[in-house]
């Protein structure tokens, strides 16, 4: 290590009890925003998500594009959260593996990473070592369930495969360390072309036909997943703003939404959304969990404001409140107003949009779903006292439109 | 002998007959079954005043010491002047009033239809019981405690919270407004705010207007105070809707009176209100206005 190593340790407890901070999202509402901060610096999170969803997302990512340029992997010896904890366990283990022999990985996956970002279709995103620290944090959100907890599986395998193999993840597997890495001997290539340097030298990573054809392959992969599984529609729920396409690929399962969340609605798809949906932020509303008696409150936007990649991107209260997330289906056979008569239509007492519109019935009221006005909150769903649940959200877009 | 035998004989049959006729003639004239004060004005602090006045004074429902429960209808993230929550005033009037008295503690525990935080701001009653010593809350889990409605016919349970349980005032505070589900939505219904989510629910399933009768048999407010300020008509119970101003507080000890009295204001006639008369059927109190005292304040 080039610096003195106790100062370095120092800096880097620090920046890890500063990020897990932000992480754990505990920071007052005001600044919450601010736990985007961390897998905003990531290139691939923020700028690869920008460019798959074609939105702007701030520019927090320009100075690990830069500073590789002339300092190498400073961030990561000296402020990479997650470096530090593979850091450590390397330390700590026993194993006498070495790394010689095993291909440097992250520097392909950048390759894969930035190229089918461009091509609209991010792919693997979620291997970010950033965004795999921030859902080690998000997975302890109360309440605490196998699902949520699945969230910390990344930051544990790293963990684990640097038990296993010493410094493996940092020098071998990262994808934001192999960014770093293409971006140094870039800079290094230039620098000794400039004072006349051998023909070796110039065989440099920017311009290698390697290079060039894993862009091209890359790029073709994920134009590729942009026209297929970037459209294919489910009937899940998602969080407000949700990418209409791509959402999958967009997610790089950072977890921040799913902690943001104030009401615990959003937790990982464990399978509904298909391999490549694993781990994706869904709401759940109570016919699929139920201990939830909450609902997507109309005032509330916490989830769109912590987003890293433009997986969500944040809303104002007011097209918040226009933004549909699914729409309400009312089950006529389970509903206690059209099946048993009795008089309830909770499901219009609570509908902040009166979408629930009532016609009346041997002298009962009975509800019917406005779906121009519904924007499949889940208030109904949320105290729909039937049993089984009367009224339910779905995410089907087709059913919304229909 | 046989005089004074006749002659107790017809005393005694006189003075039977007289004591039987007797209470019957105070009960339809002195006595009524029920007595609602009903205060009309602007000022709503003024008109609690003269309506507890009326009522003998605040020294009748709570003593120094005492634990004052309030359960007014802070349900929905709706404005004051909405009409889908208690109006702010009288909460605060009211909190004001039995802190005056040295209540030691003032508990307000609502269930929430709405974002808690969003509701309690929007409704104005958490900055109207700013500088006082009640608690506003929404009751978590641990808050409720599983009670026996003795009396009930189909609500034989409810998860109550302990606050409304273990005080020694309970006042029940709600605002008259339409209900889509209940027709309206008075004092006898505003219980569905404070009990939990799982015992609202099974309301709704078993038989919604049987079950807030049978609550009734069991919750015993020492005062009911509805908020008549505004009323919504329509659009009930989270509104906007439209309004209508009596500009009325409606005080008495019996609900079932208060509530009936109230629909009044609704161009409704009590009994058809299907909880109004069952809980007058099971003589939780007396929902036959014929038969209760009005008395009128102005203030």
């Amino acid at each position: 290590m080039p610096m003195p190593m106790k100062k370095r340790t120092v800096v880097r407890i620090a920046f890890f009890a500063l990020f897990s901070v932000l992480a754990l999202c505990v920071l007052p509402e005001a600044v919450r925003g601010a736990n985007r901060i961390l897998p905003g610096l990531s290139p691939l999170l923020n700028l690869g998500g920008a460019l798959g969803a074609r939105r702007f997302i701030g520019l927090l990512w320009v100075p690990l594009l830069i500073v590789p340029l002339f300092k190498g992997r400073l961030f990561c010896w000296w402020v990479c959260p997650m470096g530090f904890a593979a850091e450590t366990a390397s330390r700590v283990s026993p194993s006498k593996l070495r790394l010689a022999k095993i291909p440097w990985v992250g520097k392909a996956l950048a390759l894969l990473i930035a190229a089918s970002a461009g091509a609209g279709y991010p792919l693997l995103i979620w291997l970010d070592p950033l965004c795999i620290f921030n859902g080690f944090f998000a997975a302890w959100r109360q309440p605490v369930t196998w699902a949520t907890a699945t969230l910390s599986a990344g930051f544990f395998s790293i963990l684990t495969l640097s038990l296993i193999i010493p410094n493996v993840w940092c020098h071998r597997l990262c994808p934001l360390g192999g960014l770093q890495e293409w971006l140094t001997h870039c800079a290094r290539a230039f620098r000794g072309r400039g004072k006349g340097a051998s023909a070796g030298d110039t065989a440099s990573p920017c311009v290698n036909r390697r290079v060039f054809m894993g862009f091209a392959v890359s790029g073709a992969a994920g134009l590729a997943g942009s026209k297929t599984l970037g459209v294919r529609q489910t009937t899940v729920v998602r969080p407000p703003s949700a990418a209409e396409t791509a959402f999958n690929a967009l997610c790089s399962r950072c977890g921040n939404c799913m902690k943001a969340c104030p009401y615990g609605l959003i937790v990982p798809d464990l399978g509904e959304t298909g391999i490549d949906g694993l781990l994706t932020p869904v709401i759940k509303f109570r016919s699929k969990n139920p201990k939830q008696e909450k609902f997507c409150f109309q005032e509330c936007t916490a989830c769109t404001k912590v987003c890293p990649t433009g997986a969500l991107h944040a809303l104002s209260v007011e097209v918040k409140k226009s933004t549909p997330i699914g729409v309400a289906k009312i089950d006529k056979a389970k509903c206690i107003a059209w099946e048993k008569n009795e008089y309830c239509v909770v499901c219009q007492e609570y509908c902040p949009y009166q979408a629930v519109t009532e016609e009346e019935r041997n002298g009962v009221q009975c509800p019917s779903i406005d779906e121009s006005k519904c924007r499949g909150c889940g208030a109904c769903e949320s105290q729909c006292p039937a049993l089984p649940i009367a009224v339910t959200i779905t995410g089907d877009k087709a059913a919304r439109n229909g | 002998m046989r005089t004074m035998k006749r002659r107790s004989f017809l005393k005694t049959t006189a003075s039977v007959a007289a004591a039987s006729a007797l209470p019957a003639v105070v009960r339809a004239e002195d006595e009524p079954a029920a007595t609602v004060v009903v205060v009309h004005g602007k000022d709503i602090p003024k008109m609690l005043e003269a309506g507890i006045a009326k009522m003998g004074g605040w020294d009748k429902f709570v003593k120094s010491g005492a634990k004052v429960t309030l359960k007014p209808n802070v349900a929905w993230n709706s404005k004051p002047e909405e009409g889908g929550n208690t109006h702010p005033d009288l909460v605060r009037a009211c909190v004001k009033a039995v802190e005056a008295k040295g209540a030691s503690k003032i508990s307000i525990p609502e269930n929430t239809c709405h974002d808690e935080n969003a509701t309690f701001k929007t409704s104005g009653v958490e900055e109207a019981l700013k500088g006082t010593k009640a608690r506003l809350y929404r009751p978590a889990a641990g808050d409720y405690q599983k009670v026996d409605v003795p009396k009930g016919q189909i609500c034989k349970s409810a998860e109550v919270p302990k606050d409304v349980l273990s005080c020694d005032c309970l006042i029940n505070m709600p605002v008259a407004k339409h209900h889509s589900g209940a027709t309206l939505t008075l004092s006898m219904k505003n219980w569905m705010g404070s009990v939990s989510n799982e015992t609202r629910r099974a309301w709704h399933r078993d038989g919604l207007h049987q079950c807030i009768a049978d609550f009734s048999t069991f919750i015993k407010p020492k005062l009911v105070i509805i908020d008549a300020t505004r009323i919504l008509l329509t659009k009930g119970p989270q509104g906007p809707g439209d309004l209508d101003h009596p500009d009325e507080l409606i005080l008495s000890t019996d609900p079932v009176a208060a509530d009936a009295y109230a629909a009044t204001l609704f161009k409704k006639e009590p009994f058809d209100i299907p909880h109004i008369k069952l809980a007058h059927e099971a003589g939780v109190g007396c929902g036959d206005l014929g038969k209760v005292k009005i008395e009128r304040v102005e203030a």
